[in-house]
């Protein structure tokens, strides 16, 4: 609304097809959760075994791939002016497929079969390709926010090969073809993902939401220009040294994308200080965490920390913690801004339409903030003493579970708004005062 | 008499919102003049349908919406 700093909301997609993949994601970090309490030990021992294979996937696509693919559903038309094409099948798609993926890629690795992981990378796949398809289609006609719009175009450029590596290492896993250098080729798939693909599409939207939503001023021009290009420069480094086994190009790159998301880590951390108003809510909070754990990873990347320790720092600080400030933004002011916009069709101004933070109250997200950041330091703590692991876990569980609650709430809230507000007129005056302002 | 909302500091939607509890509450003969960084394109959609008129003055990073209710002549500064 008001000062969206050039945003086209009224070309935004119908709200539920964003929000069936905003309210699922939750549900695949509370898996993950139950995974961590029953087989913590298991996912701490080694990144190699089943059981971390199986807790990460939750996570990545399930809880990550859907959030984020549910937030550029909505954003891409809002911020670059480009609606996705055919979004009204794109969205359900994508969310069944992504969902059966999500659910189908961990269940292969514990042990349910090889055609189970198999249907599962397939599907994932098919759900992260069909939006990508979408997402391209929708940037190559985008106008405006440029250094949004790059960012954004090389996170779905990343998607390709993070699934095609994804597809082609559980072809060899099930024994369909040999493959050099196992190793080099899921590190460099892991790779793709979480900084391609998720790392870039994180610079791309805070962008546009840090300064809109925190209100701050806007990222300084020379990096907004430079980082996501070197982040994809040191991506394609990394590449390379993989095809070639050239290691210094591996390091090189590593270090760019390094340098890359410290710089706007500490960029982030800066304009957020200087912030118009001094409140900390829930989803500042998140950043700040999300951020000290992304840091803490660069940092711990640096002095060669176990793998373990920057796994979780990237999957469940950066990776759990960012979109959870999103959701907690985004899902609420969808919800206000869909009633608001029923309320001018139908012109039933006499139902009040509650205030976005009514919608998801700020105590209940703090509460889920904290549940976040105490699973995040006992599971760090777990990398060192698995023995936490479970207790790590139930929190991450808790953490997630609570913010289901509180975007399922927000949505039936929505709902029953929209009910009060599509009621003819002549009825109308029965429903005065539905709204809670 | 006139209100005055300063907006310019709040994150969406919250200067939509105090803009229509303000007027929800003011008398009608009253104005209310709201300044805002940018022009609320999406509420001045909102406030024609709601029988307000307004009219904008200032510029970017400090414009300044003077709104009241349509058929009440303005009052002076």
């Amino acid at each position: 609304m008001v000062d969206t700093a050039g945003l086209r909301l009224d070309q935004a997609p119908p709200l539920h097809l964003p929000l069936r993949l905003l309210l699922t994601a939750p549900v695949f970090a509370a898996v993950a959760g139950v995974l961590l309490m029953v087989w913590g030990d298991q996912v701490f021992a080694s990144r190699w075994t089943p059981a971390a294979l199986a807790a990460t996937h939750l996570i990545v696509i399930g809880f990550l791939g859907q959030a984020m693919c549910g937030a550029l559903l909505q954003m891409l038309p809002v911020v670059a002016g480009a609606p996705v094409p055919g979004v009204r099948w794109v969205a359900p798609l994508v969310h069944a497929a992504l969902a059966a993926g999500a659910l189908l890629v961990p269940a292969g690795f514990l042990g349910a079969g090889s055609w189970t992981l198999v249907l599962g990378s397939l599907s994932a796949a098919l759900g992260f390709l069909v939006f990508a398809g979408a997402a391209a289609a929708a940037l190559a006609r985008a106008r405006g926010a440029p250094a949004t719009v790059l960012a954004l175009r090389l996170a779905v450029l990343a998607l390709v090969p993070t699934v095609a590596i994804g597809v082609t290492l559980v072809a060899a896993l099930t024994g369909w073809l040999h493959l050099r250098g196992f190793g080099v080729w899921v590190s460099t798939h892991l790779t793709w993902g979480l900084f391609g693909w998720v790392g870039l599409l994180i610079l791309g939207v805070a962008y546009q939401v840090v300064p809109m939503f925190h209100v701050t001023p806007a990222y300084p021009r020379v990096l907004v220009k430079t980082l996501a290009p070197v982040l994809f420069a040191g991506l394609l480094a990394i590449s390379l040294s993989a095809l070639s086994g050239a290691g210094d190009l591996a390091w090189m790159g590593q270090g760019m994308m390094a340098l890359a998301l410290a710089l706007f880590a500490l960029a982030t951390l800066v304009l957020q200080r200087g912030r118009a108003r001094p409140r900390r809510d829930a989803t500042l909070l998140h950043w700040w965490t999300a951020l000290g754990a992304g840091i803490g990873a660069a940092i711990g990347w640096w002095m060669q920390a176990p793998d373990l320790l920057l796994g979780t720092l990237l999957l469940v600080g950066v990776g759990v913690g960012l979109p959870s400030a999103m959701l907690l933004k985004i899902v609420p002011f969808l919800c206000w801004f869909h009633l608001q916009q029923r309320q001018v069709a139908t012109g039933r101004f006499e139902v009040r339409v509650p205030h976005m933070h009514a919608l998801v109250p700020e105590g209940a997200a703090r509460w889920q903030w904290a549940l976040h950041l105490t699973a995040l330091i006992v599971l760090a703590a777990a990398s060192a003493n698995p023995r936490v692991s479970a207790l790590g876990g139930s929190l991450l569980l808790l953490a997630a579970l609570w913010l289901g609650v509180l975007l399922a709430t927000a949505a039936w809230r929505y709902r029953s708004l929209r009910a009060a507000l599509s009621v003819p007129v002549e009825q109308g005056q029965r429903v005065r005062g539905t709204g809670v302002p | 008499m006139d209100h005055i909302l300063d907006a310019r500091d709040l994150p969406p939607p919250e200067p939509m919102e105090r803009t229509l509890d303000a007027l929800a509450q003011m008398p009608a003969e009253d104005r209310l003049l709201l300044r805002l960084p940018r022009q609320p394109f999406p509420l001045f959609d909102l406030l024609s349908r709601l029988g307000y008129v307004w009219q904008v003055s200032g510029s970017e990073g400090d414009y300044r919406i003077l709104i009241h209710l349509e058929g009440t002549p303005p009052a002076g500064p």
